[in-house]
């Protein structure tokens, strides 16, 4: 049974490995036996975890300490985490994920990269301002303030009886 | 050709004349209507239901002169040389490295196709990158996306496109919280935001695309002429292929452009807004043209929908000029892939036109707005008019049993005394209906090799007639249900526009069409019975009517589309020649790895597309706990119970919230496979195959790597 957790272990370390854009297999093979080596001596003074979870745990824990390492200031561990997956970055500098010792040139790229959604805010007042309607305004005020559609319908009969009069009435007398 | 300095140097007399020429043109040809018709009608006397048909006679007579005068001084204009009154005249020579004022391009965007849009954004970079003075442009994608796929995706789009071009300072990314009052309240917070920042603001819409060169050009108009508020160019429609896009991009071409030089001709600086594929001086649009709340009870009565005719109306208030370049290229949009999404813009359309109906008597408003708003709102109304008087007018007839109004229709010599007239006017309605196709024919004759030749160019315009003699009689039936709805108070809210899936179904069809089919039955069925001679002559209205089922769906077709490109038919230049500006914008999206949540599994999984999105969204400073507590359970509830079992509203909730994204990232590694719910087993498993195959296919292309059998899933993953 340990033997299939340890199994399991190691595929989801390598899938998250691989997420990271560690693709050389020999990086990707070497980073894995290495943390699970780390979390197999881990799990024994730990039991009650399972490995996946001793696993992943370790290997999210070494992600983190990582970007903050590779981030110049700590509130810029986000930003550096994403500028690592820049594509020129990641087809350059993949195999370092999780280095101890980052390249030089792979700090400086991440760092020069500055990821801005906008630019500084200039706040403006944008206010609204009455707009003069003119007498339609209040002509709809007037009518919306006694509106129902009673009114409606009753006046809508009242023309409706109007014009059959005036037409009954044009019929007899001026047709 | 005399110089057009500068747009403030419009003498006030050529302005004056060219509104009287207009008027007179239009107001005489309706004239002309009303007094045949009121011959024919006064024959025997004039009952009061005659009054009555008079009186909604000269509303729909006088549309389509005015409409018919627009087309015939447009070609006058573009026949004689050109106007010397566009405003792209009054650009100076200067030197390509001089930089125009600070420009903001801003596409706001509501679950749109992210990748079409994000490759039009690209298209748009590199072309004013050739440039030097490029560097006065910043663009904006502006996301009010309530689609959390959508959503995910825009931004993953965005990050590869700045990565891809070194574009990050320069194109920027904003997604609002709160999407109060659509296009307009978008448009507004980036004014908020960044509005002092920038001295000009070109907008466009999500399938817009524009030329650098052209972009360029509109920013040094702008600085030329500071007493212009705004300019519009005429976008060209592109890309058709349904047989409806092939059709509106040809007619565009072809009718379009008199009718663009028609409107110049006689508004000037007095042109409207069409709210996109147009450049606004900033300062003013932020000090003045900040939407007014309409006369209404309710918040959702008082907002206007269509903001673009009041923006200008106020800029125009504000004291400056608005401008149609209509003779500016490479501005370019799509057309609706289908008739069923034409009729969607148009029921928005329709409900933001006649809510226009107040400005047209607000004080301070300009004439030349008063007309655009005018015509706006009679280009719905006059559908339901139209209903009206074609149904008044059989019932007079019926009840008279002359048929004095089918002859004045119709021009039926057959009825007694007045046929004459009646086909004078019959012969005039024809006219002033179908000259301006001519004219737009001859217009493009001397460029017809761009059209696919003289003979490909006259049958394409006969098609192109024949089509919209066809969706008239759906449009008029459709436009009618639009303004009763409006009129009781049904609303419509900013609905994205599918601009992808052309093909209607069958079902479909019938599920939207059936109304006009059935209509068009009845009507036959009782005119034959009472009224044959009607039914002779309302034919062209009934058979489209019965044909609507049909017609949409063949309009809807792409493969019929494309089999009229082949046949060189409805063809535009740009079809034989592709400017580079709309080149790859086809480039198929790799395939999906699971639908639907395809965004959520990229968030949850992806380190990338999880740490794009949480590094995008502002960090609360306040931890309540309660806030917490409800957030975990969201996230225990999206990997356990999976997506389905969350609401809309939940899942954004959840991705508001930075540190519920990272979480939910941390955890799905954590998790045993046991305890997460079915769906997400399998698409892990989809998103490790892709990623495999990925990186199998990077060695394959080296050509260290044959992959065999076992190499599963071919597909891609987006991010």
């Amino acid at each position: 049974m340990e033997k299939i957790d340890w199994d399991a272990a190691c595929l989801r370390l390598e899938d998250y490995l691989r997420a990271h854009g560690v693709e050389p297999r020999e990086r990707l093979l070497s980073l894995t036996l290495e943390m699970l080596r780390e979390a197999r001596s881990l799990h024994a003074q730990n039991p009650s975890m399972s490995p996946l979870e001793t696993t992943m745990g370790l290997a999210i824990g070494k992600t983190d300490a990582w970007f903050s390492a590779l981030a110049e200031k700590p509130e810029h561990s986000a930003r550096t985490r994403v500028a690592f997956f820049s594509p020129p970055i990641q087809m350059k500098w993949a195999s370092a994920f999780l280095l101890p010792s980052p390249p030089a040139e792979l700090l400086s790229n991440v760092r020069s990269i500055v990821i801005e959604a906008g630019p500084a805010l200039d706040f403006q007042s944008v206010v609204r301002k009455e707009m003069d309607y003119g007498a339609m305004k209040d002509i709809a005020r007037e009518t919306w303030d006694q509106f129902s559609w009673s009114h409606v319908l009753r006046a809508f009969a009242l023309w409706v009886v109007l014009f059959f009069v005036a037409y009954g009435v044009y019929l007899k007398f001026f047709s | 050709m005399k110089p057009f300095p500068r747009a403030d140097g419009l003498p006030a007399d050529v302005v004056s004349l060219r509104q009287a020429l207009f008027l007179a043109t239009g107001v005489g040809l309706t004239a002309c209507g009303i007094l045949l018709m009121v011959s024919i009608l006064r024959t025997d006397g004039f009952t009061p239901l005659e009054w009555v048909l008079l009186a909604m006679f000269v509303p729909l007579f006088g549309q389509i002169a005015f409409g018919f005068t627009i087309a015939f001084w447009g070609f006058v204009v573009l026949v004689s040389g050109g106007d010397r009154y566009q405003i792209m005249r009054t650009l100076p020579e200067v030197d390509d490295a001089l930089l125009p004022g600070s420009t903001a391009v801003i596409l706001p965007v509501f679950n749109e196709n992210p990748e079409r849009t994000f490759r039009g954004l690209e298209n748009m970079f590199l072309s004013i990158g050739k440039s030097p003075a490029g560097k006065a442009f910043d663009f904006f994608v502006l996301s009010d996306s309530n689609d959390p796929d959508c959503w995910i995706r825009e931004e993953t789009e965005w990050f590869q496109l700045c990565s891809r071009r070194n574009a990050f300072g320069r194109i920027f990314y904003r997604k609002r919280r709160v999407s109060l009052h659509g296009k307009s309240g978008n448009v507004a917070d980036f004014c908020r935001r960044w509005g002092k920042r920038y001295k000009y603001l070109l907008i466009l819409d999500a399938d817009s695309v524009m030329s650098g060169e052209t972009m360029l050009r509109l920013a040094r108009v702008m600085d030329t002429n500071p007493g212009v508020g705004i300019v519009q160019t005429a976008p060209q429609i592109v890309r058709g292929r349904s047989v409806l896009q092939r059709l509106i991009q040809f007619a565009t071409r072809s009718v379009g452009p008199l009718f663009a030089a028609g409107s110049n001709f006689w508004h000037l600086g007095g042109g409207n807004y069409w709210g996109h594929n147009a450049i606004i001086r900033l300062k003013p649009f932020m000090e003045k043209c900040v939407l007014p709340e309409l006369p209404g009870r309710s918040a959702a009565d008082r907002h206007i929908l269509s903001h673009d005719t009041v923006e200008a109306s106020l800029m125009k208030q504000a004291g400056y000029q608005v401008w149609f370049a209509y003779l500016e290229g490479g501005s370019y949009e799509e057309g609706p892939p289908n008739l069923t999404e034409s009729l969607k813009r148009d029921r928005r359309w329709c409900q933001g036109n006649l809510q226009h109906f107040w400005f047209l008597f607000a004080p301070g408003t300009a004439f030349t707005n008063r007309i655009h708003i005018f015509f706006g709102l009679m280009a719905y109304l006059t559908a339901p008019l139209l209903v009206l008087f074609i149904g008044l007018s059989a019932w007079d007839h019926h009840w008279k049993a002359k048929f004095k109004l089918l002859s004045a229709l119709s021009g039926d010599p057959a009825s007694a005394g007045d046929g004459q007239i009646s086909a004078t006017l019959l012969a005039l309605t024809m006219a002033l209906l179908f000259v301006p196709k001519i004219l737009g024919s001859l217009y493009l004759l001397p460029r017809a090799g761009e059209f696919g030749g003289a003979g490909r160019a006259l049958v394409s315009s006969l098609l192109e007639t024949l089509l919209s003699i066809l969706l008239a009689p759906i449009l008029l039936y459709f436009y009618t249900r639009f303004v009763i709805l409006t009129l009781l108070g049904v609303k419509v809210g900013w609905k994205t526009q599918n601009r992808e899936d052309s093909w209607i179904s069958f079902p479909d069809a019938v599920q939207t069409y059936w109304g006009p089919t059935f209509a068009g039955l009845a009507i036959a069925c009782v005119t034959l019975i009472w009224v044959p001679t009607l039914a002779i002559w309302l034919s062209p209205v009934l058979v489209g009517l019965m044909l609507s089922i049909p017609v949409a769906m063949w309009t809807s077709s792409e493969a019929a589309g494309l089999a009229l490109q082949r046949a060189r038919l409805l063809l535009i230049p740009e079809e034989r020649s592709t400017p580079s500006i709309l080149e790859n914008l086809d480039l198929p999206a790799p395939p999906p790895l699971i639908t639907p949540h395809e965004g959520i599994l990229h968030l949850a999984i992806s380190p990338e597309v999880n740490a794009i999105h949480a590094s995008l969204l502002r960090r609360s400073r306040v931890h309540a706990r309660h806030r917490g507590e409800y957030l975990a359970d969201l996230r225990r509830r999206l990997l356990v119970d999976g997506p389905d079992s969350l609401a809309r509203r939940e899942i954004l909730t959840l991705l508001w919230d930075a540190g519920a994204v990272e979480l939910l990232h941390r955890e799905i590694w954590l998790l045993e496979e046991t305890r997460l719910n079915p769906w997400w087993r399998n698409a892990i498993r989809h998103f490790n195959e892709a990623s495999i195959a990925q990186g199998r296919r990077e060695i394959s292309e080296a050509g260290k790597y044959r992959p065999g059998a076992a190499v599963a899933g071919g597909s891609q993953i987006r991010a």
